[in-house]
């Protein structure tokens, strides 16, 4: 056996159930989108459902987008800071490290109620702050998100902390050393060392977590507004409906939510190719 | 750009309790000149290195360079660059932009400093290397690249941490030329750490020897060869044999019977240590002889043997030879062994914490 072949079919036993499961959950959620397996009726080739869906679609992809990058760059910035100080060898990282793996098994709707405990106008923040909910701003269900994007930013920057964290805890200190004796300063160290250390590891987790945060439902069902809707809480009630017939839209917004997060995964890898070649 | 580099009891304490690290070192390296701390693994070497350099902060002592005390100065405003064991060339850079790392950390604009990459890359011989990722080199490649990047950032005092210990025999001996050449050329500071007697003899002008934390004996390696200090010197440095017995009146007295003395040497215990290049060996009959006895084991080391020597009596001695090139002597032939006066040396005996270990003088009583 090939060496090559051998590798093929080594994979293959992770490679099926997945190609199985998401390949089946795609295509029938693209031929329901195409009014192709309607519930009831003939199935017919139509766009109607992705027509009826379309102005709601653009809104709720800016929307899910802005989401997604706001909460990924927090979680970046957040996750790298906690990474260089759990590796930064002194006796207080070791407690960072640990509250920061302490937030990982914390579920996201566990996460997402607390932090409506804590951000909501009558929560704990605003108490402790002696601001009546009258003054407090709205970041429950606000504008701009804000809970929502906290969430996912804390719940987040945990799982880049450890990402990046483990691969800066092998390197960081020698290069590091080696760089200071070559002259390079604390922010010469960070800017040409350290970052491009991290790239990789911080590119990867960066795009996990964009490509979570587009597709997750629950914390922003919960802390959001209702409308408008960013693309899963809108694929979630439309599916849910009493009305079976807007089945083929709640269809037509999850194929865009999968569309999307593959071509963000598709980005990211090509990113990440380049900068792995540097390893 | 060389200083003269200053050490002054230095003292490392890693957590408290336990024992120092290092414990009050000191050494002078003039501007210029090449000294190598020789010690065993676990020595306190590379502790040196990192006190001086900075990365480390001595619990006592200080680092002069050009007389400046150099405690509290970061590691980034010692002008000291450091090659380890390890290369550690950046992997996000190429080879060229290794080398022109200290320049663009100081500012200098990315073309010039490029520029001078280059030329560093000539220095050790890698001209035309320059754009390859440094993990496309082998591993004496890499090295002499670390050297070139350490040297481009113009160091007042270049540190080397073993930084040729992980190469085989050739590229290391092709490295101790290189440098060598680059000696000439810079005129570079250099304090090399190293546990190879070979290495320093082939790269130092001086050499201080380290044990235990602590410094032994210093000065060029030809006097330390000739009287070691004490017996951790004389067995870094190769010497087996070890005899003790009592020193009175300028002679030495043990199971080799009485041995006059080169120089005066206080009166009490002392073991006789000799290197195996000194001792002659003859036929046993011969009246030059200064102690007759069998051979018990030959240890080959290339066109050389070295023979270990039993001498009779109630302890069992032994005394090793180096056999002149192609000379062959079989186990179990009696021999008579010449001491030349001037090759022996005592040495204070060994206290109870660096007693021989039970394998080693296993060997050397047969």
């Amino acid at each position: 056996m090939t060496p090559r072949r051998r590798a093929v079919l080594l994979v293959l036993p992770a490679l099926v159930p997945v190609a199985a499961v998401v390949g089946a959950a795609l295509v029938s959620a693209v031929l329901l989108s195409l009014g192709l397996t309607p519930l009831v009726g003939r199935p017919e080739l139509s766009l109607d459902a992705w027509r009826a869906a379309a102005g709601d679609l653009g809104t709720a992809t800016r929307l899910s987008l802005g989401i997604a990058a706001a909460s990924t760059v927090l979680a970046a910035a957040v996750g790298l800071a906690l990474a260089l100080a759990a590796t930064a060898a002194v006796r207080r990282s070791r407690l960072l490290g640990a509250l920061a793996a302490l937030t990982i098994p914390v579920p996201h709707l566990v996460g997402a109620a607390a932090m409506g405990l804590l951000l909501a106008d009558t929560g704990v923040l605003a108490r402790w702050l002696g601001v009546s909910p009258d003054a407090w701003p709205s970041l429950v269900g606000g504008p701009w998100w804000v809970a929502v994007v906290a969430e996912y930013a804390w719940k987040e920057s945990a799982f880049v902390a450890l990402v990046v964290g483990g691969v800066l805890a092998s390197r960081a200190r020698s290069y590091g050393e080696t760089a200071a004796l070559l002259g390079a300063g604390r922010w010469a160290r960070f800017r040409f060392v350290t970052l491009p250390l991290a790239a990789p590891a911080l590119g990867g987790a960066s795009a996990v977590t964009f490509v979570y945060t587009l597709g997750s439902y629950e914390v922003a069902a919960l802390l959001g507004r209702p409308y408008p809707e960013p693309l899963p809480v809108m694929a979630v009630r439309l599916a849910g409906s009493i009305d079976l017939a807007v089945r083929p839209q709640a269809a037509a917004v999850a194929v865009t939510t999968a569309v999307l997060a593959l071509a963000v995964v598709l980005l990211a890898l090509r990113a990440l190719r380049r900068l792995s070649a540097w390893h | 750009m060389s200083a003269a580099l200053d050490l002054e009891g230095l003292t490392r304490v890693h957590a408290s309790g336990s024992a120092p690290a290092l414990d009050g070192f000191t050494l002078d390296v003039p501007a210029g000149s090449c000294v190598a701390v020789l010690g065993p693994s676990g020595s306190g070497k590379s502790t040196v290195l990192r006190l001086t350099a900075g990365l480390d902060e001595p619990t006592a002592g200080s680092v002069r360079l050009d007389g400046r005390d150099l405690a509290g100065v970061p590691p980034e405003r010692r002008g000291m660059a450091m090659v380890f064991q390890r290369p550690l060339l950046f992997p996000h850079l190429s080879v060229r932009d290794n080398v022109a790392f200290a320049d663009r950390v100081r500012g200098v604009p990315r073309r010039r400093a490029r520029e001078r990459a280059e030329e560093y890359l000539g220095l050790v011989q890698l001209a035309g290397y320059g754009d390859r990722p440094a993990r496309a080199l082998s591993g004496g490649q890499e090295q002499r690249v670390a050297l070139a990047r350490a040297l481009a950032a113009e160091p007042r005092v270049l540190l080397l941490d073993e930084p040729f210990s992980a190469l085989d025999t050739a590229l290391r001996a092709e490295m101790h030329d290189l440098l060598a050449d680059l000696r000439l050329r810079l005129d570079p500071t250099v304090l090399l750490v190293t546990h190879d007697p070979a290495e320093a003899d082939a790269l130092a002008d001086a050499v201080a020897v380290l044990d235990g934390g602590r410094l032994q004996q210093a000065g060029p390696l030809g006097e330390l060869y000739a009287r070691p200090a004490s017996l951790a010197v004389s067995r870094l440095l190769g010497g087996r044999t070890e005899v003790p017995g009592t020193v009175r009146d300028g002679v030495h007295t043990s199971a080799l019977g009485p041995l006059a003395l080169p120089g005066p040497v206080p009166d009490g215990p002392g073991v006789l240590v000799v290197r195996p290049e000194a001792v002659r060996v003859t036929a046993p009959g011969d009246p030059a002889a200064d102690v007759t006895g069998t051979v018990v084991r030959v240890r080959r080391r290339g066109l050389r043997a070295l023979v270990v020597v039993q001498v009779p009596g109630p302890v069992g001695t032994a005394v090793e030879a180096e056999l002149a090139a192609g000379e062959e002597l079989p186990a179990g032939r009696p021999v008579g062994l010449v001491l030349p006066v001037g090759a022996r040396t005592v040495v204070p005996p060994a206290g109870p914490a660096s007693a021989p270990d039970p394998a080693r003088s296993a060997i050397s009583h047969g």
